[in-house]
């Protein structure tokens, strides 16, 4: 019984550290109609960005988490600005082929800014706890609690809010809802932003056990798109659902089957249950009109 | 005399894409003599022979991303894939060189099949998703797999035997490498003009037309997709016998970012293209970028580099460089025109 807590409360950590960053791609995915393969990149730079800040300034760790996601939010401005507002016309291939350009720029950046050494990232609070012989740190609380808080809050402001109207309607039709009056090039700038910074909440959430290196998001990232695919391109929670299922999944299978391959196994699990669910667990079958 | 010269233009003249290719191939084997008489520096040679490689492995991606609109993330797993096997096939099994090619393009061939069957039923972008999952799942089998793959410290192949009897060295691999890549030039441009490139294009004008027209969609795709993990696997298998060694860290997701800026940034649809791409790719960064006095220091300067010129050039310039060339003609024929109408006028 322990052990199912234990690999339950760990789900929920790992769960919603890739819901986090499924929910910055589905958001970035509705709005301006494109896999956003940089995601990971991004967050990993704005990491690296909020580790400079604590060795030079000393501020405590949940400071600088605010801080990096600040810069991120800055650079996801930057992003849509200088590169993905000039692209409306693209093509949607193509528009993914300059996000895998933002990758490689991003990827280019961080050694020549930063170094290639790993950095360490602290824990945002130290000390652990024991429920009913499971131990969990309260650092593991913590990011459960800030990534399911966070995560209801943006629902709530999707659902309720002038803004998340904004984002549903952009999503469901750009172009009517421009001639609605909704401002569509501020609601792709916005979730931009909020990827960027939801993406590197979801990298310093992390960087204490992987630390702050070039390819720590590179697995959150394949698993984040996984999401989305398991989850269905086609609502919000869909995503962020499928993440705390992945989650589970990959714990419980590097626990009780090879540690090792959990990885592997996963990614072919998910492959096969497109097989059968084509649309993802909760998508809808779309259908196109010529 | 004379009269001779003018047939060998003629015909040169009437097979055109036929005859640019091979002398184009005939150019290149002249290479590896420059290199024996001094001239060329031998570290050219090796450059240029794995520009070569990743041409092969482009020309697929092209056929890929050019006419079916697909992107693979996957192409540096599929292309390691056929390092390691040809590896293993030629080296501990002591099996000829024919058989390694056949048996290491066809797996990689089987596990693309595979990754399509699940991925390209729904929507063009869960390919590139799968192939994601699929290369890292690979990578992880280049690391974990000790006993095939020798994990982290790499493995080694030598320079093939052709036939069983035919050993070939440096220069001789070089030559096969060029013959196979105006191979795979002639195959892909008959390809494109055959039933299936036409049923390709037509897909990619509009996939509701084509479907109308009675083109499966699916059965295109998955054959295009097909062709490219073979490309990438001939590629991977002549990369093994020209550099002799691989290891796990060569065939990350920066392999395959690379050989998708090789297609936007030389031209998609264009098989010239993408050789000229693959050079600006692979080249610019080792022949001129390493060379430069500060630039040359940074680490990720060519990344960089390949990164903002796709961007760039899918913004501004979609077609490719390739196209530059006519465009320039063009606009240097408009400029003359301009000025002989500001002459008559004066």
């Amino acid at each position: 019984m322990s052990i199912f807590i234990q690999i339950l409360l760990n789900s929920l950590e790992t769960g919603g550290v890739y819901a986090l960053a499924a929910l910055g791609i589905i958001l970035i995915f509705r709005t301006s109609n494109t896999t956003n393969y940089a995601q990971g990149s991004i967050s990993m730079f704005n990491a690296f960005i909020a580790t400079y800040i604590l060795m030079g300034t000393g501020l405590p760790a949940f400071a600088v988490a605010i801080l990096g996601m600040l810069s991120a939010f800055l650079v996801g401005v930057l992003v849509d600005r200088i590169v993905i507002a000039r692209a409306q016309n693209v093509n949607p291939v193509s528009k993914q082929i300059i996000t895998l350009g933002l990758i490689m720029i991003f990827l280019g950046l961080a050694p020549m800014l930063f170094g290639t050494d790993p950095l360490q990232f602290p824990r945002f609070i130290y000390g652990a706890h024991t429920i009913m012989g499971a131990n969990i740190s309260y650092n593991a609380i913590l990011n459960i609690v800030i990534g399911i808080v966070i995560m209801i809050f943006l629902f709530i402001m999707l659902q309720k809010s002038k803004w998340g109207l904004a984002v549903r309607a952009t999503a469901s039709n750009d172009i009517v809802a421009r001639m609605m009056g909704i401002p569509t090039p501020l609601i792709t700038m916005g979730s931009w932003a909020i990827a960027a910074a939801l993406g590197t909440l979801a990298a310093l959430m992390i960087a204490p056990t992987s630390s702050v290196n070039l390819s720590m998001m590179d697995g959150v990232q394949i698993i984040a798109l996984l999401a989305c695919v398991l989850g269905g391109f086609q609502t919000f929670y869909g995503p962020v659902v499928a993440a705390y299922i992945i989650g589970f999944a990959s714990n419980f299978i590097s626990f009780y089957i090879s540690s090792i391959w959990s990885d592997s196994i996963l990614y072919v699990l998910i492959l096969i249950t497109i097989l059968f669910k084509p649309n993802g667990l909760f998508g809808k079958k779309i259908v196109k009109k010529v | 005399m004379d009269k001779g010269k003018n047939k060998l233009i003629q015909l040169y003249k009437s097979k055109k894409p036929y005859s640019d290719y091979i002398v184009f191939g005939i150019l290149l084997i002249i290479l590896p003599i420059l290199v024996d008489l001094g001239i060329v520096k031998y570290s050219y040679l090796t450059t240029i022979a794995s520009i070569l490689i990743f041409s092969i492995v482009a020309l697929g991606l092209n056929l890929l991303v050019g006419y079916s609109g697909l992107i693979s993330l996957g192409t540096a797993g599929f292309m390691g894939l056929g390092t390691y096997l040809a590896a293993y096939i030629t080296k501990d099994l002591n099996l000829p060189f024919e058989i390694s090619l056949l048996i290491s393009v066809l797996v990689p061939m089987v596990i693309g099949i595979l990754t399509g069957l699940v991925s390209l039923r729904i929507e063009g972008y869960y390919l590139a998703i799968a192939t994601l999952a699929i290369s890292e799942i690979l990578r992880k089998g280049f690391v974990e797999f000790e006993a095939v793959t020798n994990g982290f410290s790499g493995k080694q192949a030598s320079y093939p035997t052709l036939l069983g009897f035919i050993e070939l060295g440096r220069n001789g691999s070089f030559i096969m490498i060029v013959v196979f890549l105006i191979g795979i030039m002639i195959l892909t441009y008959n390809l494109i003009n055959s039933y299936t490139g036409r049923a390709l294009s037509t897909m990619r004008g509009s996939e509701a037309a084509a479907q109308a027209m009675g083109i499966n969609i699916f059965k295109y795709r998955l054959l295009s997709f097909a062709i490219a993990v073979a490309y990438s696997a001939i590629g991977g298998v002549l990369y093994m016998h020209f550099v002799k060694y691989t290891y796990p860290n060569a065939w990350t997701l920066t392999l395959s970012l690379n050989l998708l800026a090789v297609i936007i940034i030389g031209g998609v649809r264009s098989i010239p293209g993408t050789i000229l791409g693959s050079f600006i790719v692979f080249g610019v960064p080792d022949l001129i970028l390493k060379r430069l006095p500060i630039i040359g220091d940074i680490d990720g300067a060519a990344y960089i580099f390949n990164g903002v010129l796709i961007i760039i050039i899918i913004l501004f310039y979609p077609l490719g460089l390739i196209h530059i060339r006519n465009d320039l003609k063009k606009l240097m024929f408009k400029f003359k025109k301009r000025k002989e109408s500001y002459s008559e006028q004066a």
